[in-house]
């Protein structure tokens, strides 16, 4: 499986942070350190739009291996982005508040 | 369209004090004995949120919902008319819970241990030697719960004498009808369980005066020096229930995901023509637990159902129309849940906190400010339900 072209920078991260449920791109988000947090936000996040320009070109339900994997990535940025922008310093302890909070169902997980 | 924003004008003090200024009794909010006289008379005649019917979208389609405070397990079935109808899961012949999956389809319900077995309209159709119990079968049916339907969301009345539910919503159905969540196909949902009283959870939302400082990151677009509470511009009081127009910042500080997110959402809601309803700003809540905000990129219901007096179930949906179309669409409704999310997990503990502080029996009462109207409204609503119930227990 390769990522599509013009997308092979964030191919390191595809073993941790493309992951099916949004259960589970959240708990990555809680369970990974700051600084693998910050190094996947950092490689995703100039190149968000450009992958989200190239998966619309075609149907979900036609994505190859490697569009998929890009689409699970864009996914995990969602989550880890509110910690980066949002949370910050808070993130820690955001993160215990958060766990409260269970995701039952999620479009993506359709 | 949703008008443009302009200068921040406060509701005044004097548009609600006809709902009165004085302290709330605080034993209502831990009191087991209170939250018995609520469960009959709030709970049990209200007509509660249960479902969308997008859960139930096809003929025999069906969802299994318990409501704790009744110690209560639902089924809701569409039946082979097109009708959707509720009934607790039970069995009539010696009350055994027939269902166990929390949703699915079939052509009728057996209970598993003498394998009575119901049609999708409740009817039983056959019984293991049924002759031997001298019985109609006509008057072995599931027990019905009055179930409605209103902006393509189900509600279920567990009490006698139910209303019609839009005579009971008033003009917030028809409000409702203009909402995202009328013609949802889908929802994004996540829940929780608090260690606190429904109405200590539910006010929680109702009430902007804590976003600055239990929300100062995930809030920071909701107030601004004009309006540094984010207060709302409007009220309104509709019967039992209310509602309140939310202040438009603006010039909100929004975060790059937050930006991105709502961009990618916005040709969707174009296309499905989302943006036209009057009410894109409006909160509505329902007695006695449910509010939904109608913002067309986010339009979210979150329902608190009760399950001792000071333990609450919590549950938000965020309704959308079609699955997710592209990727842009599906990447925005993933950060747009999440971005929700992290509002909401921050008033967990704070809400825990206060439930600590008023079990432990130190108040006598509590204050709602002016601004903390809806609250005191529920509350003035709670009371004079509770009171009714205990006249007519007396008489």
């Amino acid at each position: 499986m390769s990522l599509p072209q013009g997308f092979e920078a964030l191919g390191r991260f595809v073993d941790t942070w493309a992951v099916e449920g949004a259960h589970n791109r959240d708990g990555l988000r809680t369970h990974q350190s700051a600084e693998a947090r910050q190094a996947f936000y950092d490689a995703m996040q100039p190149l968000l739009l450009p992958a989200l320009d190239r998966l619309d070109e075609t149907p979900l339900d036609r994505h190859d291996a490697g569009e998929k994997a890009l689409m699970l990535l864009t996914l995990s940025y969602a989550h880890v982005a509110l910690a980066v922008e949002v949370q910050g310093p808070d993130e820690a302890k955001h993160a215990a508040n958060r766990q409260h909070l269970h995701i039952t169902q999620a479009t993506a997980d359709a | 369209m949703n008008a443009p924003p302009g200068p921040f004008e406060p509701i005044t003090d004097d548009s609600v004090a006809f709902l009165g200024t004085r302290p709330i009794p605080a034993k209502p909010y831990f009191d087991p004995a209170w939250f018995d006289l609520e469960r009959e008379a709030v709970f049990r005649r209200s007509w509660l949120f249960i479902g969308h019917v997008c859960e139930v979208p096809e003929v025999g389609s069906f969802i299994r919902r318990d409501l704790e405070i009744f110690g209560a397990s639902l089924l809701i079935i569409r039946g082979k008319d097109g009708e959707v109808r509720g009934f607790h899961n039970v069995c009539p012949h010696r009350g055994t819970q027939l269902v166990d999956d929390a949703a699915g389809r079939r052509a009728t319900f057996s209970c598993p241990y003498h394998m009575w077995t119901f049609g999708q309209d409740g009817a039983l159709l056959s019984a293991p030697d049924f002759e031997r119990f001298g019985l109609e079968k006509k008057d072995c049916s599931l027990k019905q719960v009055s179930t409605e339907v209103c902006a393509g969301m189900i509600f279920v009345w567990l009490g006698k004498d139910a209303p019609p539910l839009r005579d009971w919503l008033g003009e917030l159905a028809d409000q409702m009808q203009t909402l995202p969540v009328a013609r949802a196909t889908t929802f994004s949902e996540y829940s929780y369980t608090i260690n606190a009283n429904w109405k200590l959870t539910y006010d929680n939302f109702q009430e902007n005066y804590h976003l600055r400082f239990i929300h100062p990151r995930t809030g920071q677009a909701a107030f601004a020096p004009e309006n540094p509470f984010g207060y709302p511009k409007e009220f309104g009081f509709h019967g039992l229930h209310r509602t309140q127009t939310i202040w438009s910042n603006p010039d909100p500080q929004s975060k790059p995901l937050q930006t991105t997110a709502f961009a990618k959402l916005m040709p969707g809601a174009m296309a499905d023509d989302l943006l036209s309803t009057p009410y894109g700003r409006q909160y509505f809540a329902l007695f006695p637990s449910f509010f939904m905000l109608g913002t067309p990129l986010q339009n979210f219901m979150h329902m608190v159902y009760p399950i001792s007096a000071t333990q609450s179930r919590g549950v938000i949906r965020l309704f959308w129309i079609a699955g997710d179309r592209n990727a842009s669409e599906r990447f925005g409704r993933e950060a747009v849940m999440g971005t929700l999310r992290d509002v909401h997990a921050e008033d967990v503990a704070v809400i825990e906190a206060g439930q600590r502080g008023l079990s432990s029996g130190a108040l006598e009462h509590i204050h709602f400010q002016s601004q903390e109207a809806l609250c005191r409204h529920l509350f003035n609503g709670v009371e004079a339900a509770v009171e009714a119930y205990q006249q007519e227990q007396k008489a």
